[in-house]
């Protein structure tokens, strides 16, 4: 018994220096951008990276997602006549939630985690300390564009999945549900409100800080050598997935 | 005269191990110190306190008239441009080419043309014997051309204080004379203070004017490199003579 509630102070306490650390982190990065002054060339060399190599598998997934939910609502919609709604249900869903959580995911997996192993390798092979060393700040120089770039990038991504999915949520209502392209062209047109549409972007800005906190942070306090980069590419992307599904569930409270 | 590099009863823990116990070192502008000792004592420990990359538990360490302790990050800059480290691992970044880690500390210094700083880094690689492997990812090198890549980052912008933590670690015994040579012209030329790590005690007694052994978190000698061998401390001279049975063996 004791041993358990041992465990569980030990573990409250971890989260808590977890949660400390991506703080300070944010403030640094706060800090470092008052005034401006961005390595261009390093945040550049991110967007491309984290965005342009991120739109195939953005797409793919996008395209079946919004697939997906005409799947799922189109058999009802159509046994209760109402073929106009199919494609408010799929875009209400998709552009609110569907949309900015799954990219996010997506993004956190592929991109968030690349940049954990990327900073954690370079903590362990003393490169961090290698620029500390020639008077260069690591949080300016590493972390603050790959900040930028991954919250840039994510809310860009987010607008193409968006416009993917639709096309894919309309082209399965045609292909499979004999749905045609102006009844689901007017029920998005009619249906949706560019508030929707507003609602996952802000969701976006928000899931793009989180994994890029949280990436950046256990990819620069990492320990250890190869077993330690491991550890903390899999406590960034716990990390992102939590934080993506609790920001989620307040921003959709607080906004309606 | 005021010592180029001091420390003063410095004492570093880590958990439970004290790695050093009060250490007190000065080094005299222009002048060329080797550090010795047994794995895992803290050697590099030191090279790391004195760039301010690791702050000390207790003491005081001045570098060029600076004090370094308790200062932060932003404040270390100016004094970190007036020191040149090689890392024992190197610490090369990988996401640039060797022309272009060697041309790092002065782009980020300024103050120079691009021209100036290619002719300044194709000076370097030559010297190191890298001419050719300018456009290679470190990723791309063996652990000998790391080493030397690092050396002539760590010389490029002709720093006061060069720290050397095993510049010759993994090099074969012609490459480790060739940089030692190397070395030596660049601290003749530049008058540097030189602060060398090295586990090569026969190939670094050639190279620095005096030798201090660290043990157990003490420098528990210092002397004229020349005569290391012979050194009045037993554990010092079965350590550089590399024999097996002493008091070394038996701590």
């Amino acid at each position: 018994m004791s041993a358990a509630i041992r465990a569980l102070g030990a573990g409250a306490i971890r989260i808590a220096e977890e949660v400390g650390g991506i703080v300070v982190l944010t403030g640094q990065v706060l800090r470092a951008l008052v005034p401006p002054r961005i390595d261009w060339r390093e945040l550049v060399k991110n967007l491309h990276k984290m965005g342009n190599r991120s739109v195939p598998i953005v797409v793919l997934t996008a395209f079946f997602a919004g697939g997906l939910m005409t799947l799922q609502s189109g058999p009802f919609v159509k046994k209760l006549g109402a073929t106009s709604l199919a494609g408010w249900a799929a875009g209400y869903a998709v552009l609110r939630e569907i949309g900015p959580i799954l990219i996010a995911l997506m993004f956190s997996g592929r991109v968030g985690a690349n940049n954990t192993a990327e900073l954690a390798t370079m903590t362990v092979t003393e490169q961090l300390d290698g620029l500390r060393a020639l008077a260069i700040d690591p949080v300016r120089f590493l972390v603050v564009p790959r900040v930028i770039a991954m919250m840039i990038m994510l809310v860009a991504l987010t607008v193409i999945g968006d416009l993917v999915a639709l096309l894919g949520a309309s082209v399965v209502g045609r292909a499979l549900l004999e749905i045609d392209w102006s009844t689901m062209y007017f029920s998005f047109a009619d249906n949706l409100k560019p508030y929707d549409f507003l609602h996952g972007i802000y969701k976006s800005v928000a899931f793009g800080g989180a994994i890029a906190m949280s990436s950046c942070y256990f990819g620069v306090t990492v320990r250890g050598g190869a077993v330690g980069v491991g550890k903390a590419v899999n406590a960034a992307v716990v990390a992102a997935a939590v934080s993506i599904m609790l920001l989620d569930f307040f921003i959709t409270y607080l906004s309606g | 005269m005021t010592a180029a590099l001091r420390f003063t009863d410095v004492h570093k823990r880590y958990g439970r191990r004290e790695v050093l116990a009060g250490i007190s070192l000065e080094l005299a502008p222009g002048g060329r110190l080797g550090l010795i000792g047994p794995a895992a004592v803290g050697k590099s420990v030191i090279c790391k306190l004195a760039c301010g990359l690791e702050a000390p538990d207790r003491g005081m360490i001045e570098v060029l008239a600076n004090h370094v302790v308790g200062k932060r990050e932003s404040e270390l800059g100016a004094l970190r441009r007036r020191i040149g480290m090689l890392f024992q691992n190197y610490a090369l970044f990988d996401f640039l080419t060797v022309a272009n880690n060697v041309a790092f500390p002065l782009e980020q210094r300024g103050g120079m043309t691009a021209e100036e700083i290619e002719a300044k880094v194709a000076e370097r690689l030559r010297a190191v014997g890298l001419a050719g492997s300018e456009h290679k990812l470190t990723a791309e090198l063996s652990g000998g051309m790391k080493k030397r890549v690092g050396i002539a980052r760590a010389t490029v912008a002709d720093a006061e204080i060069v720290i050397y933590d095993e510049p010759t670690a993994g090099l074969d015994p012609v490459t480790t004379q060739k940089i030692y040579d190397l070395l030596a012209a660049d601290q003749a030329r530049t008058g540097a203070t030189v602060l060398a790590v090295s586990s090569d005690v026969v190939a670094l007694a050639q190279f620095v004017d005096e030798i201090a052994f660290l043990y157990r978190g003490r420098i528990i000698y210092r002397g004229d490199a020349k005569t290391i061998a012979d050194a009045p401390d037993p554990i010092v001279r079965q350590f550089v003579r590399g024999e097996l049975t002493g008091p070394l063996e038996a701590a």
